[in-house]
C-alpha cells in the first residue's frame, strides 16, 4: 500500500513542478517516471509474496533450525520480480 | 467466560507451517509396530527418545509404568495444544479455541465423576488435561469442590453454568450422572458450530461441514450404543443439535432397530465414506470396528481438507485430531500390554490411517 501511495505523491509533485503545460495531454508522466512506477509496483508484489512465505518459513525454522537455509532462499525468491523489473529502467532510461 | 477475539488478522502461514512439521513427527506404523512388542516400562523408555522426552523425565520420579505413560501423554497433549493457541491470532485463534473447549468439557466431566466416585481433589487434578479455556487455578479450585453441587455452583459463571444448573435437578432426582455429562457435551457442541456456519469463506464452510459430520457421527455412535446396551434410555435425551443427518425424533425411532439405522446411514451423504464401516458392522456385528471406522473416516476427511485448503483452519484441525489419536493409541497399547492382551487384540484397538 505504502509504495502505491508514494507513487501517487510522486505523480502529484510532477504536475505541480512542471505544470500541465510541460506535458502533452497524452503524456501525464514521463518515461522515467513510468519505469520507476513499474519497479515500485513489482516491489509491492514481491513484498506481498514474501509476507506469506516469510511467516511460513519462520514457522518452519522455529520447529527445525536446520531449515534456515531453505527458508531463507524460499523467502527471497519473489525478489527476482524486482530485479526483472529493474531491467525496465535500463531499457527506458 | 467466552473466547476472546485477538487483534489482527489470522496468521495461517505461520501456524500451518509449524503444525505440518509437528504432524509429520507423530508416530507412524513403524513406531506402533515396535510399541506393540514392548511392555509398559519399555514403552516409557521408547517415548523418552521421542517427542515425549521432557514429560517422561519430569514425571519419571513420581510415577512409573502405565501411569507414567498416561500422565506424560496428557501433559504433552496439553503442551502442544497450548502452543497452538499461543501462535494463532485473530479468527484462527477463535476457531482453535472453540474446538479445544473439548478439554474443558473433559475436565468438567472428570471433576463430576471424581466427586461422584469419592476421589480426593489431588487425584482428580492428576487427570486434568490443561488444554482448554479454563485456567489452572480455576480447575484446581474445581477439583477441591466438596460436592457436585459445589462444583456446579463454581461453574455457574462459565458457559456451562445454565445447562449444568438445569441438569443438576435431574441428577438429584435420578442419582445418575448422565444428565450432567449430557449437558456439558451439548453446550460444547452448540458453542462449536455457532458462528462458523454463516461465513462465505469456502474453507470455513467445509470446516463447518466437518463439524456437522462429527456431530452426526457422535449421534450415530450414541444411538448404536443405546441400541446395543438394550437399556431403557430415551435416545432423544442424548441428541446433540447441529448435525444435519438426524433429527431427535429420527434418532428415537432408529434406536430400536440397528438394521434400519444402518440403512439410514447408508442412504445418507456419508454412505460412500462409511460403506466399509457399515459392512463391517453388519458382518462382524462389532461396535468397536464401527466406531474406529468412524474415526478413520473423520481423520481422512480432515487430512484431505488440509491438503486442499492449506491456508485455513483445516490443517490445524487435522493435526489436533491426529495428535489426539496418537495419544489414544499409545494409551491403548500401554494399557493393553499391562492387561496382558495379545498383539492382535491390541492392534484392533488402534486407529491408524
Amino acid at each position: 500500500m505504502f509504495e502505491t501511495m508514494l507513487a501517487m505523491v510522486e505523480f502529484g509533485v510532477l504536475f505541480a513542478q512542471g505544470g500541465i503545460d510541460a506535458l502533452t495531454p497524452l503524456q501525464a508522466i514521463t518515461e522515467n517516471g513510468m519505469a520507476a512506477l513499474a519497479v515500485g509496483l513489482a516491489a509491492l508484489g514481491a513484498g506481498y509474496a514474501e509476507r506469506g512465505i516469510g511467516s511460513a518459513a519462520i514457522g518452519a525454522i522455529a520447529e527445525d533450525e536446520s531449515l534456515f537455509g531453505t527458508g531463507l532462499i524460499m523467502t527471497v525468491l519473489p525478489e527476482t520480480l524486482v530485479i526483472l523489473a529493474l531491467v525496465v529502467v535500463f531499457l527506458v532510461g | 467466560m467466552s473466547v476472546k477475539e485477538t487483534e489482527g488478522s489470522s496468521n495461517y502461514e505461520y501456524v500451518t507451517a509449524r503444525v505440518k512439521k509437528r504432524r509429520a513427527k507423530l508416530f507412524d506404523d513403524e513406531d506402533y509396530r515396535k510399541l506393540l512388542r514392548m511392555g509398559p516400562g519399555e514403552i516409557a523408555r521408547y517415548m523418552e527418545e521421542t517427542e515425549y522426552e521432557t514429560e517422561i523425565n519430569a514425571l519419571g520420579s513420581r510415577y512409573s509404568g502405565v501411569d507414567l505413560i498416561e500422565y506424560s501423554l496428557n501433559r504433552n497433549l496439553a503442551k502442544h495444544f497450548e502452543d497452538l493457541l499461543r501462535w494463532a491470532d485473530g479468527r484462527l485463534y477463535t476457531l482453535i479455541a472453540r474446538y479445544l473447549r473439548k478439554f474443558d468439557a473433559w475436565n468438567i466431566k472428570t471433576v463430576i465423576r471424581g466427586i461422584y466416585s469419592g476421589a480426593d481433589g489431588e487425584t482428580i487434578a492428576e487427570d486434568f488435561i490443561y488444554a482448554g479455556e479454563f485456567d489452572r487455578q480455576f480447575l484446581d479450585r474445581l477439583a477441591e469442590a466438596e460436592s457436585i453441587e459445589e462444583a456446579v455452583e463454581l461453574l455457574d459463571r462459565t458457559r456451562y453454568g445454565d445447562a449444568l444448573a438445569a441438569a443438576y435437578a435431574d441428577y438429584e432426582d435420578t442419582g445418575v450422572l448422565i444428565p450432567l455429562e449430557n449437558a456439558v457435551d451439548r453446550t460444547y457442541y452448540e458453542g462449536l458450530i455457532a458462528g462458523v456456519a454463516e461465513t462465505d469463506n469456502r474453507a470455513n464452510q467445509l470446516y463447518a461441514d466437518f463439524l456437522r459430520a462429527e456431530i452426526d457421527f457422535r449421534n450415530a455412535r450414541n444411538v448404536l450404543r443405546i441400541a446395543r446396551s438394550g437399556a431403557d434410555i430415551d435416545p432423544e435425551e442424548y441428541f446433540i443439535e447441529g448435525g444435519d443427518l438426524f433429527t431427535a425424533s429420527d434418532l428415537a425411532q432408529l434406536s430400536e432397530n440397528v438394521d434400519e439405522l444402518v440403512t439410514f446411514v447408508r442412504d445418507s451423504t456419508y454412505g460412500d465414506d462409511l460403506s466399509d464401516a457399515l459392512d463391517e458392522l453388519e458382518r462382524a456385528d462389532s461396535l468397536i470396528g464401527f466406531e474406529h471406522a468412524l474415526d478413520v473416516a473423520l481423520l481422512e476427511y480432515s487430512d484431505r481438507l488440509s491438503h486442499v485448503f492449506p491456508l485455513s483452519i483445516c490443517p490445524v484441525l487435522s493435526y489436533i485430531l491426529a495428535k489426539e489419536r496418537e495419544v489414544e493409541n499409545i494409551r491403548a497399547v500401554a494399557r493393553g500390554r499391562e492387561a496382558g492382551l495379545s498383539q492382535e487384540e491390541i492392534e484392533e484397538e488402534l486407529v491408524v490411517l
